[in-house]
């Protein structure tokens, strides 16, 4: 086995030190490496935030030297592929290992730790999460525990840069290596986990004093929201806050904010701008701020309609990522979830799926079997939409009626529950019982969760905007030079006679293959009756991933697969909204 | 008795675990006392408390653990 293979990406000098970042899952490795490396990752209360390895040049390190934010894992058998990947760095070789401990569960922990220090690489302990340790009556010797493990022990509260300082100098001190040994002899690890547990009942014995509290308000919340009662209806009342949040606070700011401002003042002022020097009339000023101008709309679409959604979704979804409360949600349903093919711990990927696919499917590399992966990330991709186009929905069909907006998100929990079962059913393996560790529900910390809304806005507003600019641009081309009707006629068996849609709506096909929100905004202008509103809405839901979720699909699970879930998706979104159509004109015309 | 029979806020011995890795990472073994902190309904999985921290193990796992139980 060659163990010293580098990633032929790392771009290191000579005399660069390379330090991994290692630990149990969930112990605020990637926060601790946020700090050190000003490379900003997500972080999240808990198991497999981190899936894939993310590089850094260290700041502030009187010498120079990367550091790599490494997935958790609980032990050197990986179990999935994100842990492969954590496993496959250390069997690399580095000059030194931070291992991150979690100061509430100290034992488990250690049983990584030691395992570790069998790589014969130097090792600097950080015992995180102090303050939380404290609050629950725990407290931690550091100096006699830096003597058992005979390496220097940091503690820290990585969320508010407690003992990072420290952390620096003790890397300060780490020396470039020239061999780096690796360590072969995995089954001698195993042999010795009988040993290994009374060395570590020893060690804890030795350096940890519990003092007897009352469980705090919070401690109770975390117990009392895995019971059925009352987690169930408080799971419940939480849906309903969040979307209250979003959907109302969504239409307040766009209602009495954006709206006038793009309609009262940057129309007007855009307008009369262009028309000062085109003249009005020509395809180019129509091109511009007609009816589809790509100056009005490049505007009105991403940052009216569809920013405030996007902010307050992910203000919510942050909040509650850190809060520890998801996998409780995944408890609640595991009994539900299992019958669609997946375990109750991979209600976060769908979650994350209702802010964007792509941490969604990525996400997924969390889960211990590929069947299981394949059906999240189609799942994800088929049926829930991305807060983009959540928010053209909320604008599409809420301004219409609130039953609109139930019904189609009705159908899509129904696409997820026939799909998944259906997949379950198809796809050969089976998929693993659940065996999720629950995090300790925290308060989250302000800025920590500032900060990742700021991450998540702000991709959006890089990402989002140059494919949602073209996309404008194209609609605004063809449908100012009249191409719009030779298109209209070519889609119309499918668009009008099957789906009952005006020819127009099938700019919002054509657009819908660069961002899913796409599919639904061109619709908003059509003054288009319920049913049509509701078809077009369906349509889009179910119609391809965009372009970058294409892409991903394709990278993680290769070309067949990639393809074989979009055209899927694509099926779907014909046969379900021709059906609706179909079925809804049937009835009312023999009423 | 399998870990599944115990009752809520009820602590077990275990006995006996199936061969899975992660169950030992996790903190899982033979001779550790647990306790039951919840147990959902639909086949869902039963909340186990280990030192100090819960895991949630599914019923099929659960009914493969061999435990005795204490007061
Ligand atoms: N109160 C408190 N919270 C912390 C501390 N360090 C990290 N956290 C929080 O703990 C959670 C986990 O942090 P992450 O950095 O995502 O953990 P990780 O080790 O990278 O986890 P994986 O990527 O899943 O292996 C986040 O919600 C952090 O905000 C700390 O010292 N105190
Ligand atoms: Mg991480």
């Amino acid at each position: 086995m060659d163990c010293h293979n580098n990633s032929p990406e790392v771009q290191v000098g000579k005399d660069t030190l390379k330090f991994l970042l290692m630990g149990n899952p969930n112990v605020g490795k990637s926060v601790v490496f946020s700090k050190l490396t000003g490379v900003e990752v997500l972080a999240a209360n808990y198991t497999g935030t981190t899936v894939g390895y993310t590089k850094g040049k260290i700041r502030n390190l009187k010498k120079d030297g990367i550091l790599i934010d490494v997935p958790g894992t609980y032990g050197l058998e990986a179990t999935s592929e994100a842990e492969e990947v954590a496993v496959s760095f250390v069997k690399e070789g580095a000059d030194a290992i931070i291992c991150v401990l979690d100061a509430t569960n100290l034992e488990r922990n250690l049983n990584f730790a030691l395992q570790l220090k069998k790589f014969d690489i130097p090792m600097v302990f950080v015992l995180n999460l102090v303050d939380v340790a404290e609050q629950q009556g725990v407290i931690i010797d550091t100096e006699a525990l830096s003597k058992e493990l005979r390496a220097p022990v940091i503690p820290t509260v990585a969320v508010r840069n407690v003992g990072l300082r420290d952390l620096l100098s003790e890397m300060e001190k780490v020396e470039k290596r020239e061999k780096e040994v690796c360590y072969t002899a995995e089954k001698e690890l195993l042999e010795e986990e009988e040993s290994r547990w009374k060395e570590i009942g020893r060690i804890v014995e030795k350096v940890q004093t519990l003092e007897e509290r009352e469980p705090s308000f919070i401690e109770k919340l975390g117990y009392a929201s895995m019971q059925p009662w009352p987690g169930i209806p408080l799971a419940i009342i939480v849906l309903v806050v969040v979307l209250g949040f979003v959907v109302g606070g969504g239409k307040a700011i766009r209602g009495a904010l954006l709206l006038p401002f793009v309609f009262n003042v940057y129309e007007p002022a855009m307008t009369a701008f262009v028309g000062s020097f085109i003249a009005e009339g020509t395809i180019i000023y129509n091109v511009l701020v007609g009816d589809y101008g790509v100056l009005i709309k490049i505007i009105e679409w991403p940052f009216a309609l569809v920013l405030p959604y996007i902010t307050l979704f992910y203000i919510a979804l942050s909040t509650l990522e850190d809060s520890g409360y998801l996998p409780r949600i995944g408890v609640l349903m595991d009994g539900a979830l299992r019958k669609i093919g997946v375990q109750g711990g991979s209600i976060v990927p769908f979650i994350m799926g209702y802010g964007c696919a792509i941490p969604a499917i990525l996400g997924s590399k969390a889960a211990t079997t590929h069947k299981e992966r394949v059906i999240v990330a189609s799942l994800v991709s088929l049926a829930v939409p991305c807060t983009a186009q959540t928010a053209a929905f909320f604008v599409l069909l809420g301004d219409e009626s609130i039953w609109m907006l139930v019904g189609v998100y009705g159908l899509s929990i129904l696409a997820m529950i026939v799909g998944g079962g259906v997949l379950n059913r198809m796809l050969p393996g089976k998929v693993d019982p659940m065996l999720l560790e629950i995090p300790n529900l925290l308060k989250p910390d302000l800025k920590t969760v500032a900060q990742k809304i700021k991450i998540r806005v702000k991709h959006y507003l890089v990402e989002a905007q140059v494919p949602m600019a073209l996309g404008i641009l194209f609609a605004a081309i063809i449908a100012e030079t009249g191409l719009i009707h030779g298109i209209s006629d070519f889609l119309s068996p499918v668009v009008t006679g099957w789906l009952g849609l005006p020819g127009e709506a099938g700019l919002a096909l054509m657009l819908g293959i660069v961002r899913r929100e796409l599919a639904v905004l061109p619709l908003l202008d059509m003054n288009l009756t319920s049913l049509q509103i509701f078809t077009g809405a369906t349509v889009a839901l179910f119609y391809l991933p965009c372009l970058s979720v294409l892409a991903i699909l394709i990278k993680e699970f290769k070309l067949k697969t990639g393809l074989a879930i979009a055209g899927t998706t694509l099926v779907a979104a014909f046969v379900i909204g021709g059906v609706i159509n179909q079925t809804v004109r049937f009835i009312s015309s023999i009423l | 008795m399998s870990l599944y029979t115990i009752k809520k806020e009820h602590r077990c011995i275990i006995e006996n675990l199936p061969k899975i890795g992660l169950l030992k990472s996790l903190g899982l073994r033979e001779g550790i006392n647990v306790a039951i902190k919840s147990k959902q309904p639909m086949g869902g999985p039963v909340i186990v408390q280990v030192g100090r921290r819960c895991v949630a193990i599914a019923q099929d796992i659960a009914k493969d653990i061999q435990v005795r139980e204490v007061s």
